[in-house]
């Protein structure tokens, strides 16, 4: 049986953030997805971590240059919580002994706004 | 206006590639740091980078000094004096830190955390700082480079720096000391990084202007007699 869905005043708030991935080796949506929850639990902790409310919604393949691999990805995060959330994956460096760069290039209340930043 | 005092200068293409992505992601004015044997071909790079990023970002150069004889450091201080918009000295080393903050030729003190357990900073250093205008500069690399308890130390001295700046109000500046494009973000992220570690908005928004202040107070210094006295060209 699936759950009823909940009224919007006790839905949760998010916010999309659009962010940049710069890396030296392919990856992959999953992979993505563990990148963030591992620099976010490394950052901020489990405790905090668990407020987040965190979600990879959507994941694009930019370009591919000599030096590394451009994507870019929607991510969801609870409001109140993106400079936490931005922080942290501020911080991500490394993935599999490869270079990583995670920045945040845009920061909207839907997905459909977000995408302009894509 | 965002600036970053501490961009690591290299070759040509690399400096040019940086500064785009800076530009990019929101910077206003960078600065490539050179150490004392490579800033005077750091200087020939500068027509070539002007021609490519004229319309890109404002650039400039700051010497970084790395030695620990203070002699040393304030000999190739007055070297350069007039030819770097910006001179910091990399700490870590008490003597040095020490020295540098009594140093009024000396714009910056780099990481005076670096390789140590505590801050290397305490409220006597912190006087000084404020007395002679030497910023003390805290970089966003040495907390992205390290991992787990280092990370932690580095925070950990960031706070004991920010609880004397906060008592002493000596200038305080926030770059990002990027080597390549993995070591740039936007100018959101290095505000919500620094946010997250215990400054307020206003406190980051003030190392901006402190980074402007020092730009511009270097421009006039080859006019100043001494401090509060500048020769100005009667032009009437």
């Amino acid at each position: 049986m699936k759950l009823k869905v909940l009224p919007p005043t006790l839905r949760k708030n998010n916010r999309y953030l659009t962010v940049e991935i710069k890396v030296m080796c392919p990856i992959t949506k999953d992979d993505l997805v563990s990148i963030i929850w591992d620099a976010c639990i490394r950052f901020q902790g489990e405790l905090n971590t668990a407020n987040f409310n965190l979600w990879v919604m959507k994941f694009f393949e930019i370009e591919k240059t000599e030096d590394y691999f451009q994507y870019k990805a929607i991510i969801r995060c609870q409001r109140g919580f993106v400079d936490d959330v931005r922080s942290s994956l501020a911080l991500a460096n490394r993935y599999n002994g490869d270079r990583i760069a995670i920045t945040t290039i845009g920061l909207s209340g839907t997905i459909k706004s977000s995408q302009k930043y894509i | 206006m965002f600036f970053d005092l501490n961009i690591r200068g290299a070759g040509l293409e690399n400096n040019i590639a940086l500064a785009s992505e800076a530009s990019r992601y929101g910077w206003g004015h960078i600065n490539f740091s050179y150490n004392q044997n490579e800033f005077k071909e750091g200087l020939e790079l500068r027509d070539e980078l002007e021609d490519s990023l004229s319309d890109v970002i404002d650039f400039d150069y700051t010497l970084e000094i790395k030695s620990t004889n203070i002699n040393e450091i304030r000999k190739i201080a007055n070297k350069y004096r007039n030819k770097a918009s910006c001179i910091s000295v990399v700490g870590g080393d008490l003597k040095v830190n020490r020295a540098v903050v009594e140093n009024v030729k000396i714009d910056v003190l780099s990481r005076p955390y670096l390789k140590r357990f505590d801050s290397g900073l305490n409220h006597i250093l912190a006087k000084e700082a404020l007395n002679n205008s030497v910023a003390i500069e805290l970089c966003f690399k040495d907390v992205l480079r390290t991992y787990l308890s280092h990370r932690s130390k580095v925070i950990s001295s960031f706070k004991d720096i920010y609880v004397l700046y906060r008592k002493f109000d000596f200038p305080l500046v926030l770059s990002t000391r990027s080597e390549s494009i993995f070591d740039i973000r936007t100018t959101h992220d290095f505000i919500s990084f620094f946010k997250q570690t215990g400054l307020s908005e206003d406190e980051i928004n003030k190392s901006f202007e402190t980074s402007r202040n020092i730009l511009e107070f270097n421009k006039d210094r080859d006019k100043m007699i001494f401090r509060g006295v500048r020769r100005i060209v009667d032009e009437a």
